[in-house]
């Protein structure tokens, strides 16, 4: 009771503000982020999984086993059946019946299992989405076929033998992207009807896709048996093996996340460890005079620690209040990205994080300076000069900066993360702390011949000297933090950007022959629309290098990369090295070369330990052809653009029968010119990737929105580092501008020596914040994030300057107080 | 009441080692008012400090009614502190985030003692602040937080007075009126009072003063019995 009325009467005094906030943002901070990079995950996964309409996928070219089945059962798993093939469908009567090439996609009940299917009930109509399947006797249409045939809802159409019913449009599949290149309009249709249409034959070419969800233990544990049955043409598929690009931008987000999380911590770390430092100052008096009316170092302890134990409790609560806050204003911003439908479960864990956090933030950064009130001796009541025997600095901060690591290490699982971290804040540490206490020290020459409030600043510096150079450390530390984030942040979501950009090709045109390149190039150019350079394409299968048959070497290099030889190759040509591509071995052939060579993507040279001066055999119809590798070339196959494994000098594949293939942007707006183009160009194969590049997009959106909020949060704790180590130093400028105060100067000539003092600590701290910055993000970026570094100039001007007006204002803000305080006010309380 | 055996006090500086006091013995009887003066820098504050076992000396025994104070823990002399002495200081050493009531219910509440709340309006009234209850001391002027400084040291109800200079922040006037109040009380409630002054007018009001000099006493003079309460004997 007793440490309860202690608490609320520090409270009262103002002792406790900016201790209590610091535990709360820490709290807030840590919650809030847990809470809604969950909530995140949740729905990243859920988005995610759409692209598969399930977590996993199990790909066959025939039915499998009912084996595998029963035992997805028996480990609790939801299943759904898709059967997807080409064939031609028909509509109407015998002499006005139109027909058409599709892509038929025929599903169980229970599909989609993740995500939901966009359907409307006229062609171009607002669409709704569904998690129901077309059921028996009916079938959804792609829109465009209802034109392209004459048909309308309600009419009947003819899969093979079965005559179904067309109930609806289908405007967009969660795993049109997921399920490979959609050849042809969409005709969506019940699995159970596929006997009646008598299409699928033994040896027909048809794909099974086994669709798999349910836990996460389960799903791997199914995984582990399912792959020990497989055969080498079944395929186990998860989103990184569909979404190679998503799945990177989605993992490096995470970090980002849990990276920010850390440092927010550190930063709200730092928050407390000033405060409860300042606390323990003023409370020397207290403790001195408590012992002196008779109360034990026991006894005083007893009452701090709980004093602090009432504190923090009270702080949780208040703070997870505010994480669950911070989390719900995530996802009021994010509602439109977010699938709102499903409202994702809110677990403990979040909570837990946040108290433990504050726990530990107590023990490292709070329990040391309070445990040296401890050694407050009762004579100080008598000389309040004696020095404090507490715990010694080395030791107070080596518990923090453990502290910091192992909250650090526990919410990251990463140490390399944490050890770079911890690494480079000592640095700063150390190097800032030796800079910034020599440059101080030399203020003292520069004093002499300046201005008076200039003078009174620059000797305040030097006087405070060791204090100013542990201050600008910390003002340094919260600088480099947010410039950090902020660096890291600006290039994460440029690079998104850079990935699929605004205008990014989102159809692909394949079989185009070639008396066709020429009136394709002029509709395309016509219509207005974004093309691709139109390339050339030969059909060839890669069967020996050097001496070694293929397969052999496959076996001997790399396994997995048999199945993807044991398929045909698109061959091609070009004159000049296409824009996207690097070549990091060997080089670009020179015009007009008539040599046999050729040009091989990087990946699948290293998968078959190829090297320029290789020599591969292709087998082309019936002819083999035998060229040299001159030239590996890495190229990012996200971009949606034609890409090549093996690219031949022009001249070379002449004698062979080529097709041609091109990618170009189609607006969304401007989808039926795909009617027109099909009935001009009724062979050519187009592939529609735009709803994929869509939800890759939203997802893109979705994550850089929440890396902007959550720097928005670190920022808050930066700035409340900066308050409090403001505040830290307040009791002796109350003091020492009462003097000034008491004999003559005015109030301008105090207050402007005073945000002279901390802007010219501000702008020190923010060079030397930049310098930090730029050196760590190097570090990051090409250690952990492994993506490319680039100098930043504009961090060099805003870290200064950020330094100097914000730490100028905030001190300034805080300290006017000291200035409009009465000087005999203060110096009476001395 | 109070015994104290060739005591001596050295404290490192850093020219060297420096004697503050050298082979003090004094005896304090039960009830006595004694003053202690000098110059600055005589060593008056750190023998107050010894005697109420806020220190310890480097050599020499020191005992606080029967118990030898110089062989305990600071923690002992914490509990020895609790149950028998009261303070009065020179800058009145009240904690300013607690209301004058507050800082007077402070030593009970440390003792867990029930009633604290009572107790100290008591006092408080005693001195003249019952309208101060709830001022915080900056609130208050000199005078007044030496007289919440007087409540409190009495409201622990204690054996032993010390006062550290109890006026030397204050002006005469009001110094007068705080000391008057301080013998009142001492006289009310009987306990021993060791004063530490540089003032010759409120020396003279104790019934024995000693005079310290370069960390020895140099005078032992027994004033005129003017204020004894209880005193069961002279030295």
């Amino acid at each position: 009771m007793f440490a309860l009325r202690l608490l609320w009467r520090d409270w009262r005094g103002g002792e406790l503000g900016i201790l209590a906030s610091s535990i709360v943002l820490a709290v807030a901070i840590v919650t809030g982020i847990s809470l809604f990079a969950d909530r995140l995950q949740q729905g990243i996964v859920a988005q995610s999984s759409s692209f598969l309409a399930a977590d996993r996928v199990l790909q066959s070219p025939a039915p499998v086993d009912n084996l595998w089945l029963q035992q997805a059962e028996r480990e609790g798993l939801q299943q759904a059946e898709i059967l997807s093939f080409q064939s031609m469908v028909y509509a109407g009567e015998e002499v006005d019946a139109t027909m058409q090439l599709t892509s038929v996609k025929a599903v169980s009940n229970h599909y989609p299992l993740r995500g939901q299917l966009e359907v409307s009930d006229e062609a171009f109509g607002s669409s709704i989405k569904t998690t129901a399947s077309p059921p028996r006797g009916e079938v959804w249409l792609d829109p465009r076929l209802l034109p392209l045939m004459n048909l309308e809802i309600g009419d009947a159409l003819y899969v093979g033998e079965a005559k179904l019913l067309i109930s609806k449009v289908v405007v967009n599949e969660p795993d049109r992207g997921g399920n490979g290149f959609v050849l042809g309009a969409r005709v969506l249709m019940n699995i159970a009807d596929i006997p009646a249409t008598d299409i699928v034959q033994p040896g027909s070419l048809v794909e099974y896709r086994y669709l798999f969800a349910g836990e996460a233990d389960a799903l791997s544990r199914y995984g582990e048996w399912v792959k020990g049955q497989m055969q080498p043409s079944h395929k186990w598929l998860n989103l990184k093996d569909t979404q190679p690009g998503i799945s990177q931008s989605l993992q490096r987000a995470e970090q980002f996340l849990l990276l920010a999380g850390a440092l927010g911590v550190g930063l709200a770390g730092i928050a407390i460890a000033l405060a409860a430092r300042r606390y323990s100052e003023r409370h020397y008096d207290y403790v001195a005079i408590m012992k002196s009316l008779g109360a034990t170092s026991a006894r005083v302890m007893r009452i701090y620690i709980g004093n602090l134990l009432l504190l923090a409790t009270i702080a949780l609560l208040v703070g997870c209040a505010f994480g669950w806050l911070i989390q719900e204003m995530f996802i009021l911003i994010l509602q439109d990205y977010f699938d709102v439908t499903s409202t994702p479960e809110i677990t403990l864990r979040p909570f837990i994080i946040g108290s433990v956090t504050a726990l530990v933030c107590l023990l490292a950064f709070a329990l040391p300076p309070l445990l040296s009130l401890q050694g407050t001796s009762p004579l100080r009541v008598l000389r309040r000069d004696l020095p404090n025997s507490g715990l010694g600095n080395v030791l107070t901060y080596g518990i923090g900066v453990s502290g910091i690591g192992l909250l650090m290490f526990w919410y990251s699982g990463n140490l390399t993360l944490t050890m770079a971290v911890l690494a480079g804040v000592g640095l700063t540490f150390v190097i800032v702390g030796v800079f910034a206490w020599y440059l101080l020290r030399g203020t003292a020459r520069v004093g002499m011949q300046a201005g008076s409030s200039w003078r009174l600043a620059l000797a305040s510096m030097r006087r405070r000297g060791f204090q100013n150079a542990v201050q600008s450390v910390i003002f340094s530390l919260a600088i480099m933090l947010l410039l950090l984030l902020a660096l890291i942040r600006s290039s994460l979501i440029e690079e998104w950007q850079v990935q699929l950009p605004e205008g990014t090709p989102n159809h692909f045109l394949v079989n185009v022959a070639k008396h066709e390149v020429t009136s394709l190039r002029t509709l395309l150019a016509t219509n207005q629309l974004e093309t691709e350079p139109i390339y050339p394409m030969v059909r060839g299968r890669l069967t020996r290098v050097n001496d070694e048959t293929v397969a052999k070497r496959a076996s001997r290099t790399d396994p997995t990369a048999q199945n993807s030889l044991d398929r045909e190759l698109s061959l091609s040509w070009s004159k000049t090295l296409p824009n996207d591509n690097i070549i990091v071995e060997g080089e670009w052939w020179s015009e007009g070369s008539t040599a046999a060579e050729v040009s091989m993507e990087k990946n699948l040279a290293q998968r078959l330990q190829i090297n320029t001066g290789d020599k591969m055999e292709f087998l082309i119809g019936s002819e083999r052809l035998v060229v040299t590798v001159t030239s590996i070339r890495e190229l990012d196959w996200d971009t949606m653009k034609p890409n090549f494994y093996m690219l031949f000098p022009p001249g070379l594949l002449n004698q062979y029968p080529a097709t041609y293939m091109t990618s170009f942007y189609l607006p969304s707006g401007q989808k039926h010119f795909l009617n027109q183009f099909l009935r001009e160009f009724p062979t050519i194969t187009v592939i529609e990737m735009d709803s994929v590049i869509k939800q890759i997009r939203s997802i893109i959106t979705q994550v850089s929105s929440a890396v902007e909020l959550v720097l928005g949060l670190i920022i808050v704790s930066g700035l409340l580092v900066l308050i409090a180590s403001v505040q830290a130093s307040l009791d002796s400028r109350y003091q020492e501008s009462a003097v000034l105060r008491t004999l003559g100067a005015k109030r301008e000539l105090v207050l402007g020596s005073l945000v002279i003092e901390f802007s010219s600590l501000g702008l020190l701290a923010g060079f030397l914040a930049a310098f930090s910055a730029e050196l760590s993000v190097y570090g990051l970026q090409e250690y952990l994030l492994r993506m490319d570094y680039v100098f930043h100039p504009w961090v060099w001007l805003v870290g200064p300057l950020f330094g100097a007006i914000l730490i100028g204002i905030a001190g300034y803000v805080t300290c006017r107080k000291v200035v409009n305080t009465p000087p005999v006010e203060v110096l009476r309380e001395i | 009441m109070i015994n104290a055996q060739n005591i001596e006090k050295t404290v490192a500086t850093s020219e060297g080692s420096l004697c503050i006091l050298k082979g003090i013995d004094l005896e304090i009887k039960q009830g006595e008012t004694l003053a202690i003066v000098g110059s600055s820098g005589s060593g008056k504050s750190t023998l107050l400090g010894l005697l109420a076992g806020l220190d310890v000396p480097g050599k020499g025994s020191i005992t606080l009614a029967g118990r030898d104070i110089t062989s305990l823990t600071e923690d002992e002399r914490a509990t020895v502190r609790a149950d028998l002495v009261g303070f009065v200081f020179q800058s009145f050493q009240l904690l300013p985030s607690l209301t004058a009531l507050e800082n007077v219910m402070l030593p009970a509440e440390l003792k867990g003692v029930a009633g604290a709340r009572g107790l100290a309006e008591k006092y408080l009234q005693r001195v003249g602040l019952d309208h101060r209850f709830n001022h915080y001391p900056k609130q208050l002027s000199g005078g007044e937080q030496q007289r919440v400084a007087l409540a409190r040291a009495f409201a622990s109800q204690p054996h032993i007075l010390f006062a550290d200079e109890p006026t030397g922040n204050l002006d005469t006037a009001t110094g007068t009126q705080v000391i008057d109040l301080l013998f009142e009380l001492n006289r009310e409630e009987g306990a021993t009072l060791v004063l530490v002054t540089h003032e010759q007018r409120l020396a003279d009001r104790c019934q024995r003063s000693i005079q310290l000099e370069g960390g020895e006493i140099v005078a032992d003079k027994r004033n005129k019995p003017s204020v004894v309460v209880s005193a069961s004997g002279q030295n």
